[in-house]
């Protein structure tokens, strides 16, 4: 049996500091007394010792299923919440204060150096020169330098993992030598050449192929965090040279605020403080984060006071945390929507007026209501409204069913008449997984559109075989869905994602929306180096999307976390993880 | 003649396992969705597809993967016959490894529930059958329907409501141990066993504790239908010649009660085998209510997220499992029943 002496000096059986915290705790002794029960002396002893330890346990839906961003569980938000803490960016946003539940939010328009300490833009030949932080240390000790920026990046235009994300970001981002070759037989095109190269030891200097606003941007995203060379190569192998197995299988070595203790997949995964972190040790020494897949649970355990954060509750298990003492419900408008998807590709939905009458029926305020608990905002445009560039849309489609009835007539389907010929393409589609939040909002949707004589059904699919349907094959006809969060913070990004045609690098455009129109203002905006120019175009093709009803835009939900009130600093970041640096627990 | 039968019943088990996992090589196959766009994501470029594709070897023609599953194509990755079940699309870990990790939870929550359940299923329904339509046979009726009546995982939720948030007497539904508490190195897998190897007895009892609730639940819903069949099939034997007869010589209740209960073992048994067989996937309800990381689990994140290597994993192991179950009840049924040989 392993023996440790704890800080105080007592003896302690077991390795874990709580066990050393928690013995002392003034609780912890008050309830050793004849009389309780050994369980309820145990949920004192874990109830009280996290807090005073600056220690947390957070209940989530899920662990990182892997730590490689260019890894196959890249995708799933439990690993970004694991890389996010273990990495660093070169760059990422200034505070913009709190909001009304104490949430920090970003200031979108003030960038701050991360690792990068700061940066000068040469416009006449498209470079960016990066100086980087010195005296930056990993969690063992291992030094930054441009050195690991070069790798990371080099790394990237690899493409040798399953998702290759960070090649995506520098794409998007315009970084020269990023292009769609890299994925053909031409070796030369994956090696990184001078795109980007260390100038000095501290800095580095990266090319674009063009002017593009999104270069600052994808720096802050996760998909483009900083690996720690060094360990990266010790762990290299003949058949995996970029570490991949390394990373999605055991640690993520960067420079970030935490260092993995230990992880068990689907299970738990532990982060200790990085003493070396450049921006001081955070407060909370050592983060738990346990995988409980009810979310029930999570919300009981919580108000127990043995977890000090749960994520991933539905709307109404947080509204009913909202009154519970000990506990806080705080949240943020961030990117976080809901919309009608409706297929451009197929019939009847390539019906503008049809679009607009379903645009018209659908009750906003009550899905707010009952869906969402009061927890939501009605959404004006296509772009989520906190973005650089959000404009909310000239035209707008407010609940009024009479409105829908004419226009259903407009369109030629008087009280629904002849729609009956379309009833594949009115099984409204979400997925199964997300039954008990989608659920109640998916019926209230079909029986206000039955009330206007369109014969919707509801038809429910694994989330892969949505993703399968929305991304690869785009054949989903009508379509409900609240996941889309684009990362890259500008309205630009957004528009590229979701609204520019497929061979004019659209990226995600799930109902095949095409118009050369806006594919045009999209190219001009695109490079446009004058901001003010950049966001007048951008405010023209949102009107324009809002008059097509690309998408039927329905309302903005709150993202939300219930924790101890003795948490404090809990930030919002766009891609909604939590980083556990922010936190500290009031004493 | 017994080790015939058995490398007999371990020769058939072979073949049809081997059927089995070219069965489910194809049929997952037929699923109606693609995995990999699971992977490109945002990315869906046909660039990125195809290079999306290759990494799970999905761009090779379809016999060439099914000779690289079955370790036919070794120069292009090692498969079954190399002892490699691949590697998850999903976690990145090799298939062996995950289910090394979760299967033992699974085994260990339903074999503790199973052997408490056989320990109370047979004296509750002997205890029906011997006084039937007393009070006993009522009350072993009315529980056999009450347990039966709701799906596992409400009792499970009711369970945790009730004695982990308002008594306090369970701890948190949060796995095999507190998240506080540092797992021992895994040797067995079994969180009992393997905190008894590394010498920590604290940890033993925080697991039995930890494993109380869904065992309590297992227990309470399986014994329902083990129950009801002990108590028919003693009625049966009860009124079978044999018992007739032993009654005309006088025989003590006790002594003509264990004849009729080795009688009645026999279909007991193999409802508890299928029971045990079914149990190895179907207890991912009380998997997930109290957070075990177990096969079900594992199986069910496998199928949502089209992971093929993992799907057909656990469907190998799953069926090895039962197989072996089956054939360690036909020894059994063949020992306690004099009338069945190892044929």
């Amino acid at each position: 049996m392993r023996t440790q002496r704890c800080p105080n000096g007592q003896l302690n059986e077991s390795p874990s500091p709580l066990q050393c915290a928690a013995r002392l705790h003034p609780i912890a002794r008050a309830v050793k007394r004849p009389g309780l029960s050994s369980a309820a002396l145990s949920v004192a002893l874990l109830a009280a010792a996290p807090a005073s330890a600056q220690q947390v346990l957070i209940l989530a839906e899920d662990v990182p299923a892997g730590l490689d961003y260019d890894g196959p569980s890249a995708a799933i938000p439990a690993s970004q919440q694991g890389m996010v803490n273990l990495l660093e960016p070169l760059v990422g946003y200034a505070s913009g204060g709190e909001n009304e539940d104490g949430i920090i939010v970003p200031d979108f328009d003030t960038f701050e150096g991360r690792l990068a300490e700061s940066w000068e833009h040469d416009a006449t030949d498209n470079t960016w020169t990066l100086k980087l932080r010195e005296g930056v240390q990993g969690c063992n000790g291992e030094t930054f330098d441009a050195n690991d920026v070069v790798y990371t990046f080099a790394r990237a235009k690899s493409v040798s993992g399953a998702a290759p994300i960070g090649w995506f970001l520098s794409n998007v981002g315009s970084i020269a030598g990023f292009t769609t070759d890299v994925f053909g037989e031409d070796a030369a095109a994956k090696k990184l050449g001078d795109e980007v190269v260390a100038i000095d030891e501290y800095t580095v200097q990266i090319t674009q192929s063009e002017p593009n606003a999104l270069f600052l941007p994808v720096l802050t995203i996760f998909g483009l965090l900083i690996f720690d060379k060094e360990t990266m190569e010790e762990n290299a192998t003949e058949d995996d040279p970029w570490a991949h197995d390394y990373v999605n299988n055991t640690n993520a070595p960067g420079f970030g605020p935490y260092c993995l203790d230990s992880w068990r997949k689907t299970e738990q995964i532990t982060y200790t403080a990085n003493e070396n972190y450049y921006l001081g040790k955070p407060a909370i020494e050592r983060v738990s984060v346990r995988r409980v897949p009810q979310s029930s649970n999570r919300a009981v355990v919580l108000r127990t006071g043995q977890a000090q954060l749960v994520t991933g509750l539905t709307p109404r298990e947080y509204d009913s945390l909202q009154d519970a003492d000990g506990v806080t419900v705080g949240g943020v408008t961030g990117n976080e929507n809901l919309f009608l998807h409706m297929n451009f590709g197929v019939e009847p939905f390539d019906n503008i007026t049809l679009r607009q009458a379903i645009a018209h029926a659908i009750p906003v305020e009550q899905i707010i209501q009952n869906g969402y608990f009061g927890q939501a905002t009605p959404w004006a445009g296509v772009v989520p409204s906190g973005y650089p560039g959000y404009k909310a849309g000239d035209t707008q489609y407010a609940y009024d069913p009479d409105r829908a009835k004419a226009l259903l007539a407009e369109a030629g389907y008087e009280g629904g008449e002849g729609l009956e010929a379309f009833a594949d393409a009115f099984q409204l589609t979400y997925v199964a997984e997300k039954e008990s939040t989608l659920g109640p909002i998916v019926n209230i949707v079909q029986s206000a559109l039955r009330e206007v004589g369109i014969p919707a059904t509801l038809n429910p699919i694994p989330q892969t075989q949505y993703g399968d349907r929305q991304l690869v094959k785009r054949d989903l006809p009508f379509a409900i869905n609240d996941q889309e969060k684009p990362i890259g913070v500008d309205a630009g990004y957004a528009i590229q994602l979701f609204f520019v045609s497929a061979d004019k690098g659209g990226l995600n455009n799930m109902v095949n929306h095409s118009n050369p129109e806006i594919d045009e203002m999209w190219s001009k905006a695109r490079v446009e180096p004058d901001s003010d120019v950049r966001t007048d175009i951008l405010g023209q093709i949102q009107d324009r999307l809002m008059s097509d009803v690309a998408w039927a835009p329905l309302l903005e939900y709150r993202t939300q976390w219930a924790y101890s009130d003795r948490l404090q600093g809990l930030r919002w970041y766009p891609d909604n993880s939590i980083r556990y640096a922010d936190l500290n627990v009031a004493e | 003649m017994l080790l015939r039968y058995v490398l007999k019943r371990l020769g058939v088990g072979a073949l049809q396992l081997a059927g089995l996992t070219v069965a489910v090589f194809f049929l997952i196959r037929w699923l109606p969705a693609d995995p990999v766009s699971r992977l490109v994501s945002m990315n869906a470029s046909d660039e990125a597809y195809a290079q999306a594709a290759a990494q799970l070897g999905l761009d090779r023609p379809l016999l060439t993967q099914l000779a690289v599953y079955l370790g036919f194509r070794p120069d292009l990755e090692p498969g079954i016959l190399q002892g490699s079940l691949g590697v998850s699309w999903v976690t990145g870990s090799a298939i062996t490894q995950d289910i090394l990790q979760f299967l033992p939870v699974t085994l260990e929550l339903i074999t503790i529930s199973f052997v408490i359940a056989f320990l109370v299923s047979i004296p509750l329904g002997m205890l029906g059958a011997l006084n039937p339509g007393g009070r006993a046979d009522k009350g072993v009726f009315f529980y056999g329907l009450f347990a039966g009546s709701q799906p596992e995982f409400w009792w499970g939720l009711l369970f945790v409501f009730l004695f982990f948030f308002k008594l306090g007497w369970a701890p948190a539904p949060l796995g095999s141990l507190s998240p506080m508490s540092m797992a021992p190195v895994p040797v067995t897998g079994f969180i009992t066993v393997d905190t008894l190897i590394a010498g920590q007895p604290r940890l033993f009892v925080e697991a039995l504790h930890h494993l109380m609730l869904p065992v309590i639940t297992l227990v309470f819903v399986l014994s329902g239908p083990i129950v009801k069949m002990v108590r028919q099939n003693m009625l049966r034997a009860l009124q079978s010649d044999f018992v007739l007869y032993a009654n005309c010589l006088g025989l003590p209740r006790r002594r003509v009660a264990r004849y009729a209960l080795r009688a009645a073992m026999g279909p007991s048994l193999t409802l508890i085998g299928i029971l045990y067989g079914f149990m190895l996937s179907g207890a991912v309800l009380v998997e997930n209510v109290f957070s075990l990381g177990g096969i079900g689990q594992y199986a069910v994140r496998s199928v949502l997220s089209f992971d093929y290597p993992a799907i057909q994993g656990v469907v190998l192991v799953i069926t090895a499992i039962s197989l072996l179950v089956y054939l360690l009840l036909d020894l059994v049924h063949a020992a306690i029943d004099p009338r069945i040989s190892h044929r």
